[in-house]
């Protein structure tokens, strides 16, 4: 009975929501209203091409051959698709897999730090919070991260656009690196690199604000938990009860909501890049949605889902690392 | 109570004297005194128990002796530690530091939940470690120290310590926190409740292991328990709490035979066991104060039968019952006339005897009943099978109409699985339940379409009280809305008016009176016995013919049991229904069962192994795990063979995931020969007594078993 191990059925669920979103991008394309096929056929018609040319043309790009039965177009488009060929796009000519493999790191790079960043400040605010329970601190941190928690990322990044690097003129309004910079190992391009990245990683902190929260509501769990006070009458020290007991404890659920942000961020990366003029793969997608770039947007799309995909796998695989009471490890009275 | 120097011991030495303790918590109704100027001398290495009802104060008093109150209480008065041979402390006066060496390695604490005591992440050994080196101790020779007490309380050091706390059972992960407050050698032990969460035979074992543990490590113990019976298993000297104050202290034997305070007195009747007559025991009536508004006078007299003016106006000082007894009543010496232990002999309440048996066709009846549950698989591994635990396995019975079955077992026995699936709750993967002759589940194709019952007809008829009323009742509706919900569902032609009048007339019926102001409240503003009431009146409204009572009193306060048993068996007269009895103890299910006339039924790992009336169950009974049971439920008496050695081989109960060959209790059984480990005995008869049958070789005269060899320990590793 293979199947009744989680792991197992973890990976079949994984490989399940993968096929469901191939298919499902496979039939839009070809359900949609106004569908994408005709759509583009009508673009290319217009701008005057021959209609026998502008097939060729959309074949060539959406992998689609209307003529094609589906079973087999589907069949290829699966196998293309798995192959790593995502069509063409639309506006550039260029296969999508290559331009999202150039634009892709640099949103990973924004999402990293902000995820890194968020994740830490909402832990430590949060065990600040629950340790002085009631207090000043808590009040007021309490009440900041609930402002935090109600802002929208993309309002806050006006704010700060319009502020920090209009007004005052701190920061760059858009782009990635420093114009003219050799992009490679050295120092001006990093560092261009990172003073780029500020304000759109300052952004995504709003995040920070619910995390926080739930740092708080964990911490205060564990401080009243049993094994704590046993701690405490056994005489360990602070260091140790903060770090091991309190802090080790609290941050568990943390785990599987930080990786199930990372969904939320590549969302939110279309919205961002578009304010920072920031050329990753959410200004990418942003672009392909307003040109009607079919191709690129469904390879947009997959990409996301399957790296939230990922993410919550490997949320799923790890978990019993970091706690061992979970996963298939246990075993009650030995 | 300070000029006369109460509870305190001329000749002995004390170990901790405490003086004029008090712990106080703030709170906006006002001060809360949760500890109320108690003094008392705990001697060097008695056994000193504390008995209780819970908000009675008895934990508060256990942390205030390491000064261990939890923010915001405070402690006042005068602890004063005497060490061996080193000088007197103040404990309540120490600095940081010395208090931080003070705890553990003086006086250590065991809590109630164990089960939360480690922290889940971390290894035992880690625990251990911790411990320690946070008290600058050497880890090697501790850690060799840590693994000769595991060894000492049966556990396997090399095994335990390299788990994680979820790893093992209860009752091994409890005796994983006495070795662990032992670890640094501590003078004094206080044990708060620390058995409250495990089975009777764990529970007992515990106590046994104690016993030998406080002569090896040369300690003295502070058992904190509400269990009047279990402390009288273990302490030298009993002190009972009422009210955040000492009510009585006296050595162990004459708490028990001789009580003087007529709480104490109260409590012993209204304590379940397994010999006084059911007829003696009754409930303490009224309820224990609140702490911020304790009577003034003795705090007892609102519920005393012996209370007069001098009670209301005056707190009683301990007065000297005997050498080294004390109690704090005005009327000590006419309490044992006023409330007399044994039962009053005229009237000898004719028992109805219940016409079970033989008699008409049986109401439920279940054939080789089994529930098998398939687990996660356990490892690393990618492929392998499930485990499958056999919940319930191949188990027979009837109910009959008015008929009352108590099912006993450990917990995780399948008891409640049993029951579960009994009455439609849980599928069983094999053998039948019939209801009236009917399969309850599925195939009724043998029962003639007029004679068959819906499934609706079958769900009111077989009916459910849980174990936890808090958690049973919707926290969001209105008492009158819970109980109009079965009444709409089932008798839609009755209209609001009539509807009112019923769940009036039964809170009344249940003593919730005013039942007009019951009615409107909801669930929380009422208290444990108060729910499982009405949990219980929402059972009885659709008439039920039998009910499952799922370990319905073990929620509730001690003094609060046997209230609650008499009702659930006046409950049955009335609406003539049979119950279906889960619990843990022996005790219960014998005053439950004496009193219908029922059966008690004792599961051992998803087998019935004997089932009778409860005089051969309790009295004589033949499995040697009734034996075993019967010997773990702690009894009101002093008894001398305290220290004797359990009548089981080990303590904890085999994985159930892999249950022993043949007769499954083998591995625990001390009359285990060769032929149990082969082949399970079938059910004989077990007495001339009706209805009395037991799966033991034992009670077949002619068996081969009686020619075999015994099993020794080596055969079973």
């Amino acid at each position: 009975m293979v199947f009744n191990n989680w792991r197992i059925r973890r990976v079949g669920q994984a490989v399940f929501t993968v096929w469901a979103v191939l298919t499902l991008s496979f039939a839009l394309v070809r359900l949609m209203p106004g569908n994408p096929m005709g759509a583009m056929l009508v673009q290319l018609e217009q701008s005057g091409m021959n209609p026998a040319r502008a097939r060729e043309l959309v074949e060539a790009r959406l992998s689609v051959r209307p003529d094609q039965p589906i079973p087999i177009a589907y069949m290829n488009y699966l196998t293309s698709t798995l192959q790593g060929d995502l069509g063409q796009s639309i506006a550039s000519g260029e296969p999508v897999a290559n331009e999202i493999a150039q634009a892709l790191p640099w949103t990973l790079f924004v999402m990293s730090w902000s995820l890194c960043i968020t994740f830490v400040l909402g832990v430590v605010i949060g065990a600040l919070m629950a340790y002085w329970e009631g207090g000043r601190l808590d009040v007021g941190l309490t009440s900041w991260a609930i402002l935090m928690g109600s802002i929208p990322f993309y309002v806050l990044a006006f704010l700060l656009l319009i502020f920090l690097s209009y007004r005052f003129g701190w920061f760059p309004t858009g782009g990635k690196y420093v114009a003219g910079t050799e992009p490679g190992f050295n120092l001006p391009f990093i560092s261009g690199v990172m003073y780029h990245a500020i304000l759109p990683v300052l952004s995504m902190l709003v995040a920070s604000g619910v995390a926080s929260l739930g740092m708080r509501g964990n911490s205060i769990r564990v401080l009243g938990s049993d094994y704590l006070r046993v701690a405490r009458l056994r005489g360990l020290s602070d260091l140790t009860i903060s770090s091991q007991y309190v802090a080790r404890n609290a941050m568990l659920p943390m785990y599987t909501t930080l990786l199930i942000n990372i969904g939320e961020m590549f969302g939110g990366s279309v919205v961002l890049e578009q304010v920072f003029q920031y050329k990753g793969l959410g200004y990418y997608l942003y672009r392909a949605v307003n040109i009607r770039d079919y191709p690129r947007m469904m390879g947009g799309f997959m990409v996301i889902t399957i790296a939230v995909v990922i993410a919550l796998f490997i949320a799923d695989m790890t978990y019993s690392m970091i706690d061992p009471r979970a996963g298939g490890a246990s075993n009650e009275s030995y | 109570m300070t000029t006369t120097q109460p509870h305190r011991l001329q000749t002995h030495e004390p170990i901790l004297e405490l003086n004029d303790v008090s712990v106080t918590f703030s709170m906006d109704r006002g001060d809360s005194r949760v500890v109320d100027e108690v003094t008392l001398d705990i001697e060097r290495n008695e056994v000193l128990g504390i008995v209780g009802e819970s908000g009675s104060g008895k934990s508060m008093l256990a942390s205030a002796l390491l000064d261990a109150v939890v923010d915001p209480g405070t402690v006042s008065g005068e602890i004063t530690f005497h060490p061996q041979d080193e000088p007197s402390v103040s404990v309540l006066e120490l600095s940081k530091a010395d208090r931080q060496r003070f705890r553990w390695e003086q006086i250590a604490m065991v809590f109630q939940g164990a089960m939360s005591s480690f922290n889940p992440v971390r290894t035992i050994r880690t625990h251990f470690v911790e411990t320690l080196s946070a008290h600058d101790d050497d880890i090697e020779t501790g850690m060799k120290r840590a693994a000769g007490i595991l060894e000492d309380l049966y556990l396997d050091p090399d095994r335990v310590l390299d788990s994680y706390p979820h790893e093992l059972s209860g009752g091994m992960k409890q005796r994983a926190l006495i070795a662990l407050s032992l670890v640094l050698e501590p003078e004094v032990l206080v044990m708060d409740e620390p058995t409250a969460a495990l089975d009777l035979l764990m529970q007992r074992s515990i106590i046994g292991l104690l016993e030998e543990i406080k002569t090896q490590y040369d300690l003295t113990i502070v058992f904190i328990t509400h269990d009047l019976p279990l402390v009288a298993d273990i302490a030298d000297r009993v002190a009972v709490l009422y009210a955040f104050e000492i009510a009585e202290l006296g050595p162990t034997e004459e708490i028990l035979s001789e009580p003087a305070h007529p709480y104490t007195r109260l409590l012993l009747k209204s304590t379940p066991n397994l010999q006084a007559p059911i007829e003696s025991m009754q409930p303490v009536e009224g309820a224990a104060p609140d702490p911020v508004n304790v009577p003034e006078g003795c705090s007892f007299h609102p519920r005393c039968p012996l209370a007069d003016e001098t009670c209301q106006a005056n707190d009683p000082d301990a007065a000297t019952v005997s050498d080294r007894h004390t109690a704090d009543c005005h009327h000590y010496e006419a309490a044992p006339g006023a409330i007399p232990l044994e039962p009053p002999e005229m009237d000898e309440i004719e028992r109805t005897p219940r016409h079970h048996g033989s008699a008409g066709e049986p109401l439920l009846s279940l054939d080789g009943l089994e529930v098998h549950f398939e687990t996660e698989q356990k490892g690393l591994g990618l492929f392998g099978e499930p485990e499958t635990v056999s919940a319930v396995d191949g188990v027979s019975l009837d109910i009959y109409e008015n008929d009352v079955v108590v099912l006993v077992g450990e917990s995780g026995c399948g008891k409640t699985t049993l029951g579960k699936a009994a009455i439609g709750l849980q599928e069983p993967t094999g053998g039948t339940v019939r209801y009236r002759g009917q399969d309850i589940y599925g195939d009724d194709s043998d029962v003639d379409a007029t004679d068959r019952f819906s499934a609706d007809e079958i769900r009111r008829a077989l009916q459910i009280v849980h174990q936890d009323p808090g958690s049973s009742l919707n926290p969001h509706h209105r008492i009158r809305s819970i109980l109009e919900a079965p009444l709409k569902q089932w008798y839609d032609d009755l209209d609001g008016n009539d509807r009112q009048s019923r769940i009036l007339g039964l809170l009344e019926h249940v003593g919730m009176t005013p039942a007009d102001d019951y009615i409107d409240r909801y669930p929380h503003q009422l208290s444990g016995g108060e729910q499982q009431r009405v949990a219980l009146i929402r059972a009885m409204l659709l008439n039920p013919e039998l009910i499952l009572a799922d370990e319905p009193i073990s929620a509730l306060d001690v003094s609060l049991r046997v209230e609650m048993m008499d009702l659930l068996i006046q409950l049955q007269e009335t609406f003539n229904t049979s119950y279906l009895f889960v619990s843990h103890d022996l005790s219960n299910a014998r005053y439950i069962a004496e009193k219908t006339g029922g059966r008690i039924g004792v599961v051992y790992l998803g087998e019935l192994v004997e089932i009778g009336p409860p005089e051969q169950i309790i009295h004589d009974p033949q499995h040697p795990y009734t034996r075993a049971l019967r010997w773990a439920t702690p009894q009101l008496t002093y008894r001398d063979d305290r220290a004797q050695t359990p009548p089981i081989r080990t303590i904890d109960i085999p994985d159930p995931t892999d249950p022993p060959s043949g007769c499954r209790y083998h591995t625990r059984c001390p009359e285990a020969r060769k032929v149990c480990a082969q082949s399970a005995p079938a059910t004989k008869s077990g007495s001339d007594a009706e209805g009395h049958e037991v799966a033991c070789y034992r009670v077949q005269d002619d068996h081969d078993y009686w020619e075999d060899a015994p099993i020794d320990d080596a055969d079973l590793d």
